[in-house]
């Protein structure tokens, strides 16, 4: 029965053409199946291969009497796995998420053995990906990107396939803005540029918007989804200064490796070092934490062997818990709930003069507030990780420490004082093959909008089965340009592959990205707000956030002074701060009164009276707190009032997504148009939704696009007056592009008749799905 | 030329070979079940989404005496020898409508993947997107409101997997602020409905260019929905996602915070006919530091509103006909971390609960051992849950749908009802 399947199978693939006679390469083809499907229970790596069995050598398998060459229906090795998927003997077992061969695999695995079960040079499998080896020299960023078209011509040469023709100069403005900073560009900016006659135009462009406060802004949001930034989302803490860390990094192009070192070993306090928000982060979660740095800085999801061997691939909770080790004694991960010399170092001696003092409940309560926030220091406890009560491989090993110890590339030998210093260096060197494949593959999708290797988070030991060698040369040279990651964009963005028309057809799912040009996706989230906020607010890029903090107790001066008190200081401060509290409690309720009185006032029909009381209340709230009580400042976060005059007409929120803190108020519009919520990697979402609709054609963003003191009016308001030729401005100025004649006739046949014809075209291509894209 | 086979022919290929290879699966269980199901009755269905991983020890699977209780009290409910936590006292007097499920289990103890799994009974894989089960029940069910949207996600999180590869009209039309309804829905002033008009027809003319030379599925989708959206606009209906059209006892009832309100306005869309409607709540139930804390701060709003709805929905005798569930992505660890006294992910055994249409009421399936570490009886996976309701839904658990690259899936994977809930 199942042989005669396997034959219905064959002939069905035979029937759509033969396969390639030759026989399936065994590392190219056999391999992978091997590793998805059989791996996690028969290699090295598990303590005790199921049955005893592994898979992972030729001899293993060859020793293992599951393969007969040359006679696929008598090995083992295929026939497991070609039994119904309810038998109780099917490999593999279809339990924990584990999938079973597809069709394709079967085969590939049928047509093998029936050739010989050839292992050509293969002897093992290697489970560590070998380091890379030797000094690269740097490279001029011309000779990277010729090397890369003259691999993706190899590679169309190979498949008979070939790039899609060259973009025009109004398609590149908009893709190479849109990717680059985020944003479409202004009628000016695109104009400037389609005028400009030099034959190296587009390369200074790539340039100029590199240096660009625009690239700050939008290569921020996609760092910022990889690590979740969450300006307000670290609970009594001041998280915008992780965010802040993050921008000046990229601002000043500190070099990726040193970014990533920047946040393994950051130590201190968030107010003295902004990177410490990568522990605060994942406060109380160690082993998440180590999840989603393998995840984000090496391209490989391990969380599922945080808590048994992962079901589908050779890593076990060993391994896990090994790389976990070098940062789960940071003291924010395992978090201490209470207080010790270890966070805050007056503690001792605070605890002493409680005690001297017989301090009652009030004061010690009114202490802790005031020093709960240095309770977040940022610091190395020692204390190793152990081995779970249940874990379940070796019982000898339960409650034991963990020995620190790398997955990957080399290992970590001799004494490791500093383990976290150990990992870091370990984890960006450049001959760490995932370390820089990540990266590399990461910032190719950024601009392409598809990796080479997909997910970017599926980064294995396995060979590459497509574009290895453009991988290749990508991951070497991110190690060329010194781990620059803007000159590795702008090499990118320079060839001819990115400047060749998208690829505009839904990419099929788990194929490999077929190298014809970008691909066409939906704008993010932030790509639409900052485009539309585009045409609303003049100079967009230099416009900041009003947000202050300067008057709150997030401070970072007053939090700076405070970790620098004596013990009698921070007393002392905890006894104003006390006080403070009290009288500003009176305040309020004195508000509510001064309320009710002018209300009433206002009831009677007597505004001279309020009046009167207004400057009344307005005095004594301004005397209300005694100078000294007035310096505390504990007051919240304040919106500066807008002084630029290029602005003041607009709200404090019309600033880039970049700028707008999170998490977002509900039914914000970057909300609506699926900006991830930064509770996990990369969670955004860009499908469509009837809201996206509703927003376009009724929301706050087309109403201030439509309105005459726009940026887009403005813009158009210098250009020739009569509608018919409006039509191409308008079109340049929102979809950066002329109107085809058909378009224009079309245009101006529905606008002629109007009383809004400007507004009409407006809204029409602001709704238009070509908006949305690129 | 890498070999392919033409989009139909592959089809037809994993077609059959699906019925014969997996003959056992398909041509068995599920189809004979269905005939003689009691489900059905499920016209409606409002999931409750408490992300982040809700505690089960210490909410709806409580163990007097242990000290995994952190001293937290079980007390009695309206549903006879049914206890939970003392934290759910006004849930505890709807008690006798709910069916809860304390022999949940699965391997996933990660959000994302847990999560996922409960919305869509499958792993997450890197090859394909899972359609949610409001996508099965609106494709195979339609709505009873030929206007309003089926399939409505109330306060949703952006990694909802949505209709996944299912068509993009099946995915939930998402409520960002219960509170403000369906933003956007009408004309912004200075708006006159024939500059709409007008407006309307010269973007879909114009927009229709871009869609003839971009096959990418979501263009089209944009234009189409954008005319969706723009009937929807004129939808009488449309006071359905006003909440403030209820009394204020009503408002109250449910409570001021977004939970409630997503909460209320659900009740509203169940009343017009809505087929699915999801709600999560916005707190955050990932409580890996201070679990005392967090829960004393978190559970009175989630008690208050859950309570709310089932009672009311009973009142308003929609009970009958509309299924409540509430999930989460695991549970918490039993014992409480010493260092961060909070409690990690716990996928081995944990709480889920329904309630209405036809489902036992004051009843608990399945049970955990004595501290609630693992499953002692009657095991529940995800997708056994989900086929539960939508057997309820009276969806066709059978019925194989294909993905556009033709690999075929059921509705709630190989999960087998559990017909013991049924009343």
């Amino acid at each position: 029965m199942l042989r005669s399947l396997t034959a219905i199978a064959l002939s069905l693939l035979a029937a759509h053409g033969a396969p390639a006679a030759d026989p399936p390469h065994f590392e190219r083809e056999v391999l992978p199946v091997l590793y998805h499907h059989c791996f996690s229970c028969h290699s090295e790596k598990q303590v005790k291969p199921k049955g005893g069995l592994r898979l992972d050598s030729a001899q293993a398998i060859r020793e293992s009497e599951t393969l007969v060459p040359g006679n696929p229906d008598a090995s083992e090795l295929l026939t497991r796995t070609t039994l119904p998927i309810m038998h109780e003997d099917v490999m593999p077992p279809l339990k924990g998420g584990a999938q079973p061969l597809s069709e394709a695999e079967r085969e590939t695995l049928q047509r093998w053995i029936a050739a010989g079960a050839d292992f050509g040079e293969w002897q093992r499998f290697d489970h560590r990906d070998a380091p890379l080896s030797g000094p690269l020299a740097e490279t001029p960023l011309a000779e990277i990107t010729r090397r890369i078209d003259e691999l993706v011509t190899a590679h169309h040469q190979r498949q008979g396939t070939e790039l899609n023709s060259a973009v025009s100069d109004e398609t590149f403005v908009r893709r190479v803005y849109l990717d680059v900073i985020g944003r479409i560009p202004t009628l000016p900016e695109s104009e400037r540029f389609l005028a400009d006659t030099a034959q190296d135009k587009r390369a200074r462009l790539i340039d100029a918007l590199l240096q660009s406060p625009g690239f700050s802004s939008h290569f921020f949001n996609w760092k910022a989804d990889q690590l979740r930034l969450l300006s307000q989302g670290l609970p009594g803490l001041p998280g915008w200064l992780y965010d802040d860390w993050v921008k000046d990094a990229i601002r000043t192009g500190l070099p990726y490796d040193a970014f990533v070192r920047g946040l393994i070993t950051a130590s201190g306090y968030l107010w003295d070092n902004g990177a410490v928000g990568f522990y605060l982060r994942d406060l109380g979660m160690p082993l998440d934490h180590t999840s989603n740095l393998t995840r984000v800085f090496l391209g490989t999801r391990m969380e599922c062997a945080q808590c048994h061997d992962h079901p589908l691939q050779p890593v076990t909770q060993k391994d896990f818990l090994q790389m976990a080790a070098f940062t789960a004694g940071v003291s924010n991960l395992a978090s201490s709930s209470g207080y010790s010399e270890k966070n805050v170092k007056q503690w001792s001696e605070l605890k002493t003069k409680l005690d001297e003092m017989k301090a009652d409940k009030s004061l010690r309560d009114g202490l802790s507030r005031t020093i709960s926030v240095m309770k977040r220091l940022t610091v190395d406890t020692g204390k190793p990780l152990r081995y779970p009560d249940d874990y379940a491989y070796d019982k000898s090993l339960r409650g034991t420490p963990v020995t620190p110890q790398t997955l990957f590339g080399d290992e970590i030998t001799g004494d490791t004082v500093d383990p976290r210093a150990a990992f870091a260096e370990w984890l960006t060197s450049p001959r760490n093959p995932r370390f820089v494949t990540n990266i590399a593959n990461r910032l190719w999708k950024l601009v392409m909008g598809a990796a080479l290797i997909e997910p970017v988070d599926s980064l294995s030991t396995l060979p590459q089965p497509e574009h290895a060698a453009l991988v290749q040369h990508l991951a070497e040279a991110m190690i060329r340009l010194r781990f620059d990651e803007r000159r590795l964009l702008a090499a990118l963005l320079n060839t001819r592959l990115y400047q060749s028309e998208s690829v505009r057809e839904s990419p099929p799912a788990g194929q490999a990205f077929d190298l014809r040009g970008p691909l066409l996706r939906r704008l993010s989230a932030e790509q639409v707000w900052d485009s539309m906020l585009t045409l609303i607010v003049p100079d967009l890029d230099e416009r900041t956030s009003l947000r202050r903090t300067d008057d709150s107790l997030l401070d970072p001066e007053r939090l700076r002074r405070l970790t620098r008190m004596s013990a009698d200081e921070l007393l002392q401060r905890a006894r104003d701060e006390m006080t403070y509290r009290e009288r500003h409690r009176e305040f309020l309720l004195r508000q509510v009164e001064q309320q009710k009185e002018r209300a009433a006032a206002r009831e009677r029909g007597d505004l001279a009276a309020e009046r009167a009381l207004h400057a009344a209340h307005s005095k004594e709230n301004a005397a209300f707190f005694s100078p000294e009580l007035q310096a505390i400042k504990m007051g919240g976060a304040y919106y500066a009032k807008e002084t630029d005059p290029r602005w003041k007409h607009l709200p404090h929120t019309f600033v880039r997504a970049s700028e707008t803190p999170m998490p977002l108020p509900l039914g914000h519009f970057l909300r609506q148009f699926g900006q991830s919520d930064r509770r996990e990697i990369d969670a955004f979402n860009r499908d469509p939704n009837p809201t996206h609709s509703l927003a376009l054609m009724n929301g706050e963003l087309t109403e201030r696009i439509l309105a005459k003191d726009s940026a887009l009016r403005q813009a158009i308001a210098k250009a020739p007056q009569p509608p018919a030729e409006l039509i191409p401005h308008i079109y340049r100025a929102i979809l950066v592009r002329t109107p085809s004649a058909v378009e224009m006739a079309q245009a101006s046949a529905l606008i002629s008749a109007s009383p809004s014809p400007i507004e009409d075209l407006i809204w029409a291509l602001l709704n238009s799905p070509e908006f949305l894209f690129n | 030329m890498t070999h392919r086979l033409s989009d139909l022919s592959r089809r037809q290929f994993v077609e059959r070979f699906a019925k014969l290879c997996l003959g056992v699966r398909i041509a068995s269980s599920p189809g004979l079940l269905r005939a003689a199901a009691p489900g059905g009755k499920a016209k409606s269905v409002i999931c409750l989404y408490l992300r982040g991983g809700i505690s089960h020890i210490d909410t709806f699977d409580p163990k007097p005496r242990r000290p995994e209780m952190a001293g937290v009290k079980a007390i009695k409910t309206s549903a006879d020898s049914v206890q939970i936590s003392e934290w759910f006292p006004r849930l505890a007097r709807q008690m006798h409508h709910l069916t809860l499920v304390r022999s949940m289990t699965s391997v996933l103890g990660i959000h994302e993947l847990g999560a996922y799994t409960a919305h869509t009974s499958y792993n997450l894989t890197p090859t394909i997107k899972h359609p949610a089960l409001g996508s099965w029940a609106l494709k195979q069910l339609g709505s009873a409101n030929a206007v309003l949207p089926g399939n409505i996600l109330i306060n949703g999180s952006p990694q909802h997997p949505g209709s996944g590869y299912m068509a993009s009209h099946l995915a939930p039309l998402s409520i960002v602020n219960p509170a403000a309804g369906l933003q956007n829905a009408a004309r912004s002033t200075g708006t006159s409905d024939a500059d709409f008009q007008r407006r309307q027809a010269l973007a879909q003319k114009l927009g229709s260019h871009f869609v003839q030379h971009t096959p990418h599925r979501d263009a089209a989708a944009y234009l189409k929905l954008q005319q969706e959206a723009a009937e929807l606009m004129k939808s009488e209906d449309l006071k359905v996602f006003d909440i403030g059209q209820e009394t204020a006892t009503a408002q109250a009832a449910y409570g001021t915070h977004t939970f409630g309100k997503g909460c209320l306005l659900a009740r509203r869309l169940v009343e017009a006919g809505v087929r699915f409607i999801e709600v999560e709540d916005d707190q955050n139930w990932d409580t890996h530091n201070d679990q005392i804390a967090s829960m004393q701060n978190m559970t009175p709003s989630a008690d208050q509103t859950m309570a709310a709805l089932v009672e009311d929905l009973h009142q308003r005798g929609l009970l009958e006909s509309t299924l409540v569930m509430m999930i989460s992505e695991f549970g918490r660890t039993p014992q409480i971390n010493e260092a961060t006294a909070g409690r990690g992910h716990h996928p081995g055994v944990f709480t889920w609960w329904l309630a209405g249409a036809g489902i036992k009421r004051g009843y608990v399936h399945g049970q955990s051992d004595e501290a609630a570490q693992r499953v002692a009886d009657k095991p529940v996976t995800m997708p056994d849950f989900n086929a539960t309701v939508a057997l309820a839904m009276g969806l066709d658990l059978a019925h194989v749908e294909h993905s556009p690259s033709g690999r075929p899936f059921t509705v709630a994977d190989q999960g087998k009802p559990v017909m013991e809930v049924f009343a």
